[in-house]
This record gives C-alpha cells, sequence and structure tokens, in this order.
C-alpha cells in the first residue's frame, strides 16, 4: 500500500503550543460542568482535528479524570480519533435501506476515485472514507455525511462530483 | 386510514423551529397552564389515562414511570431526554429535533414538573448536526423568554435543561448506556434492576422518555385523554405514531399514522407502493432489530401485537425490501450493524455478533454449509443470555430471516442461487489489505 496511509500508522508530531492553550481555555467552563467529558473531548478535536495524547494529559489535568478514563472514552466512541485525521471524512452509511438503494456503488465510486479503501486517509490527508452504521437520513437514500454536512440521494456519479468541488474548495 | 398530525404538528411551518412561530399557535400554554394550576398529580393522572406508551419502542406506559420516579423519595430527581436515535431505517426524531424543538421541550417542561425535577438532559447523537445547532439555540430562547430557568413563567418552579452530544455509538441509545454517557464515561450498559425510575443520571431517581414521547405530552393536555386514546386504532391503542419509509418504496418519509395501521397502508397507500415493475417481498417493520415479516403478513398491524408474529414495533422503521432484494444479504448487513455496535461489555454478544458475520460472509461467499445454519441457531440461542437489549435482539433479524426463508439461504448454500452479490469486494473487509484496489 504505497499511496495511501492507515489511520492505524502512528505520527509523532509537534503540537502547537497555542492549540494547547487553546484547548486549555476551551474546557474552563466543563471544570464546574460534571459528566461533561464528551464536550471536553470535542473541544480537544476541534483544536487538532483528533485527540492526541497530549490532549489527554491536559483535560486529565483540568477535569481531574485519570488519564486511562479519559483515554477508554475517547476509544469507546467512534467519532473520537487518537491518530490524525483527513479534512474531510466522508462517512457513508452501509446499513439496509441504503445499502438497496446502492449505497455499494457509491462506496466503490469513491474509493476509485480516491485510490484509497475504506478507513484510511488519502495520503495529503485531504480525503478519508468510512463505512459507517446508520445515519438516520433514510429518507435521502443512500446517504453519507462529508464531516457533519448531510449529502443525500448519492449515485457514483454525484459521489465523484462532490469529492471533486470539495477538492476545488482546499485549492 | 388519512393521516394524523399531532407529534409533527408544526414541522410544515415556516421556520418551524423559532420560538416565535412556536408561541403563535398556542406553544407553550399548556406548559404555563400545568405548572401555574395543576398539581403534578393531575398531571400524571391526565398523562395516564390517555395511555401514552414509549415511542423508543419499549412502549412502557409513561404515566407509571413518572409515578414511579415521582414515588421515589431519593433527590434530586432528572429528566433525560433520549435523542440518539441510531436504529437503522429510522428518522422520525431527527424531524422533530430540527424543525420542532420546542414541541418536546415544553413535554419535558411538563414532565419534570409531574416527578419534580430541576434537571432536565437532551441527550442527540453526534451525526446529528443540525439538530444539536437548532436544539441549542431553542434552549437559549427559552431561556430568554423565561421558559427555562428560574422562576418559571413567573412561578417559584425552576428547571434547566442542559444538552449533550454524543459521538458515534448506538449502545448509547440504550438508557443506562445514555446515562454512562451523560456522566462522561464509556456507553456501557448497566445491570438493571435497579431501573432507571429509582436510579438513573447520577443514581437518582430519572425519567427518560424518546423525543417522540415527550412531543405528545403537550396535545394530550391541551384536548384532553379521551382525544388521545381514540386516535389509536384499536382497544389497547393510543394516539399516533410517526413511521419512517425507507428501502424499496416509491416514496420515503414521515408518516404520522394511527398506532395499529396496517404496514398494506403505510407502504402502498403512504408510500406508493414499490419501484415500477417491482414486487413486495419482505419488510422490516422497526428497524435493524424487528425480525423480517414475508409479503404474505403486510395486512398486520403496526402496534405492540406484532410480537406474535415474531417481529418488534420497534421505533417504526419500517424498512421495505423487494423482489430483487438478498434476505441473505439483509440479514448479513443487519449482522454487520450489530457487530460494529456492539459495546464489547459481554461476552455472548460480543462473541455472538463476529460469529453471526462470519457465517453470513461464508454462506454469502458459496463456502456455507446445512450444518452452517444450525450453527446460527444455536449462537442465536446462546446470545439470548446477553447483558443488555442490544445483544438480545441482534441475533434475531438473523434467525427471523432464517425461520421465514430457510429456502433462501438453502438455495445459497447449494450456490444455486439466483442472487449475486452486488460488490463482493465489500465484503471482504477482514482481508482488505490483501484485496487489489477496485
Amino acid at each position: 500500500m504505497t499511496n495511501s496511509v492507515t489511520d492505524k500508522k502512528a505520527t509523532t508530531v509537534d503540537l502547537p503550543a497555542a492549540a494547547i492553550e487553546d484547548l486549555r481555555t476551551g474546557i474552563q467552563p466543563f471544570k464546574e460542568d460534571p459528566g461533561s467529558l464528551l464536550e471536553a473531548l470535542y473541544v480537544a478535536q476541534d483544536c487538532f482535528g483528533y485527540v492526541p495524547r497530549e490532549a489527554i494529559e491536559v483535560i486529565s489535568e483540568e477535569l481531574g479524570y485519570p488519564e486511562a478514563h479519559v483515554y477508554g472514552v475517547v476509544t469507546f466512541y467512534t467519532m473520537f480519533y487518537t491518530e490524525p485525521q483527513a479534512t474531510h471524512i466522508l462517512r457513508i452509511c452501509r446499513d439496509l435501506s441504503c445499502h438497496v438503494n446502492g449505497a455499494p456503488k457509491v462506496i466503490a465510486a469513491a474509493e476509485k476515485k480516491l485510490g484509497i479503501h475504506s478507513g484510511q486517509c488519502t495520503e495529503d490527508r485531504e480525503f478519508k472514507i468510512e463505512q459507517v452504521s446508520c445515519l438516520g437520513q433514510c429518507e435521502q437514500q443512500p446517504a453519507l455525511l462529508d464531516n457533519l454536512a448531510v449529502h443525500g440521494s448519492m449515485t457514483p456519479a454525484r459521489v465523484v462530483e462532490l469529492i471533486e468541488s470539495l477538492r476545488g474548495e482546499g485549492s | 386510514m388519512p393521516e394524523v398530525l399531532v407529534v409533527n404538528r408544526n414541522l410544515q411551518k415556516d421556520q418551524s423551529w423559532l420560538l416565535e412561530t412556536y408561541r403563535r399557535d398556542g406553544g407553550y400554554a399548556q406548559a404555563e397552564r400545568v405548572v401555574k394550576k395543576m398539581s403534578p398529580e393531575e398531571v400524571i393522572e391526565v398523562v395516564t389515562a390517555a395511555d401514552l406508551k414509549g415511542r423508543g419502542g419499549a412502549f412502557f406506559p409513561t404515566g407509571f414511570k413518572w409515578k414511579l420516579v415521582r414515588g421515589d423519595p431519593n433527590t434530586p430527581r432528572y429528566v433525560v431526554a433520549n435523542g440518539d436515535e441510531s436504529e437503522p431505517g429510522t428518522y422520525c426524531n431527527r424531524f422533530l429535533l430540527e424543525k420542532d424543538p420546542h414541541g418536546f421541550i415544553e413535554g419535558m417542561i411538563i414532565a419534570a414538573y409531574a416527578v419534580d425535577s430541576h434537571t432536565g438532559y437532551i441527550y442527540i447523537r453526534g451525526e446529528y448536526g443540525q439538530a444539536i445547532e437548532r436544539v441549542r439555540e431553542a434552549l437559549r430562547e427559552c431561556h430568554e423568554a423565561g421558559i427555562l430557568g428560574d422562576g418559571i413563567f413567573g412561578t417559584d418552579f425552576q428547571l434547566d435543561i442542559i444538552l449533550r452530544r454524543g459521538a458515534g455509538a448506538y449502545i448509547c441509545g440504550e438508557e443506562t448506556a445514555l446515562f454512562n454517557s451523560l456522566e462522561g464515561k464509556r456507553g456501557n450498559p448497566r445491570f438493571k434492576p435497579p431501573f432507571p425510575t429509582n436510579s438513573g443520571v447520577w443514581s437518582k431517581p430519572t425519567t427518560i422518555n424518546n423525543i417522540e414521547t415527550f412531543a405528545c405530552v403537550a396535545p394530550i393536555l391541551e384536548h384532553g385523554a379521551e382525544w388521545f386514546k381514540d386516535l389509536g386504532d384499536g382497544e389497547d391503542n393510543a394516539g399516533t405514531k410517526v413511521f419512517c419509509l425507507s428501502g424499496n418504496v416509491r416514496r420515503t418519509g414521515l408518516f404520522e399514522l394511527p398506532l395499529g395501521v396496517t404496514a398494506r397502508e403505510l407502504i402502498y397507500e403512504y408510500g406508493g407502493g414499490l419501484p415500477a415493475g417491482r414486487t413486495l417481498k419482505a419488510f422490516k417493520p422497526g428497524g435493524a432489530s424487528a425480525g423480517v415479516l414475508t409479503a404474505a403478513e403486510v395486512d398486520v398491524k403496526l402496534d405492540p401485537s406484532i410480537m406474535q408474529y415474531g417481529t418488534i414495533m420497534g421505533t417504526g422503521g419500517c424498512i421495505v425490501l423487494d423482489d430483487t432484494a438478498s434476505i441473505v444479504e439483509s440479514a448479513y448487513r443487519d449482522a454487520l450493524f450489530f457487530e460494529e455496535e456492539s459495546c464489547g461489555f459481554c461476552i455472548p454478544c460480543r462473541q455472538g455478533t463476529p460469529n453471526l458475520v462470519q457465517i453470513l460472509e461464508c454462506i454469502l461467499h458459496g463456502e456455507g454449509s446445512m450444518d452452517d445454519l444450525d450453527l446460527l441457531e444455536s449462537i442465536g440461542e446462546s446470545m439470548a443470555s446477553s447483558f443488555c437489549g442490544l445483544g438480545q435482539f441482534a441475533y434475531r433479524p438473523v434467525l427471523g430471516a432464517l425461520n421465514k426463508f430457510r429456502d433462501e439461504f438453502e438455495s445459497y448454500v447449494r450456490a444455486s442461487c439466483q442472487f449475486r452479490l452486488s460488490q463482493p469486494h465489500i465484503l471482504n473487509r477482514r482481508f482488505l489489505k490483501a484485496s487489489p484496489l477496485p
């Protein structure tokens, strides 16, 4: 697999000190709000695009959870990541309603267009494809989310179009 | 049977999500009346008399639940709205969250008053970006207008509602797992008993209801218990249910119909039937957890009594399958879903769900044997001992399909099936790295 990087590969990057400070400030309100760990993790993910080891340390320090607890929570929920992710995570539904309406072809078209398998990021970290459980958008089957933006009634042609237009915005 | 708009009454309005729009047509009048003029006992009495039952799929009597919470001397008590709608084929809560957030918030205020609670939580799945925005905005509007906070409607009743997001876990729709998630923990379920009515969020008495259940409350108080009871079709069915259609059907969408409507009416009259040239093969009345029903059973009533056909009413997310769909593959899709969403906490579910997937993969690849069909059954039986509802239901769509369409499973095994997999490479996900790029 030379043309892609898997999300399993550990990457060491120096995290910007400013982002760590942003995180520290961002989670201050949650000190007074018991049980708001998930919200704190959302803040961390907004700062870094994923939840790095350092963010877990900061959250555990500020909110008073053991690091192991925070790590346990991060890895439980599929929308939190412990490795760097792509700018656009294309979450394509693979459940029954979307499946019988052509989701497999949409997934195949997206994989072909980007040259990666589901679960992988492109080398430039612009795109990642995820096959996910039902997104609750079944009235516009098959559905996909670009991060959290909904795109319904997908076809192979439309998913290719979407990828092209998202690429255009980036450059 | 005509569509009756109770829960969905505001969805079509222009800018329906704004407080201004909601109040224009008498919104929050019921909450105000309840808080100012009714006793909590009277509220519970009305809701009990209306025979409102939990719309999340369990159909537990709502009035009785509130009575249990109120009867527990422990304080503080909590009110939780379950908006972690993740059942495949279900999207009725999403419309309410996005287009009528005030409708169910009013129900929550009434519930909080009835059980004497001063803190509420709304839990919404993380994928519902717009719903989260709209609810956050609605809560802000309510606090500003004195509908939430200290001294609601000028009385001394106080209520704060906190919005919490999930982060992609189906299991968090299970009530006790949701409590753990609200408390900032992994979303594993808890042992019951004690039940949430005695030990819910922060181990305090908690009433947890579905968004749709809360949305029924204000109309019940406005029009009376008898009115609501009469909306249902049949003795035991009170009120309406929002059905979501998806799959091989011409018109997908939400249809609010009397509880007890037949599947035939829903699929043919409201869904417009199947696409041209196709015929009905099977349908699932309540999301992935529900067992599949055959075309011959299309006249069943969609209400809790559907259990006699070996399926469940569930969330009302009806998935239609036409004659080109493969039942084995649909069972495989459901098995995959539960494998992905199993939280891994108890062994029958953690081991059982991937076992079902592996066996179905073999069968779909033409490598299955007749013994595998018996093995599916025995794995299913052992999964019945799972810790929570997820595992206890996860095997049922597979075994239900096997019971009703055994011929098709056998024909796959004999490798003489007329259906071919639409995309074989997607099946090979366990060998992803070895398989060539598409």
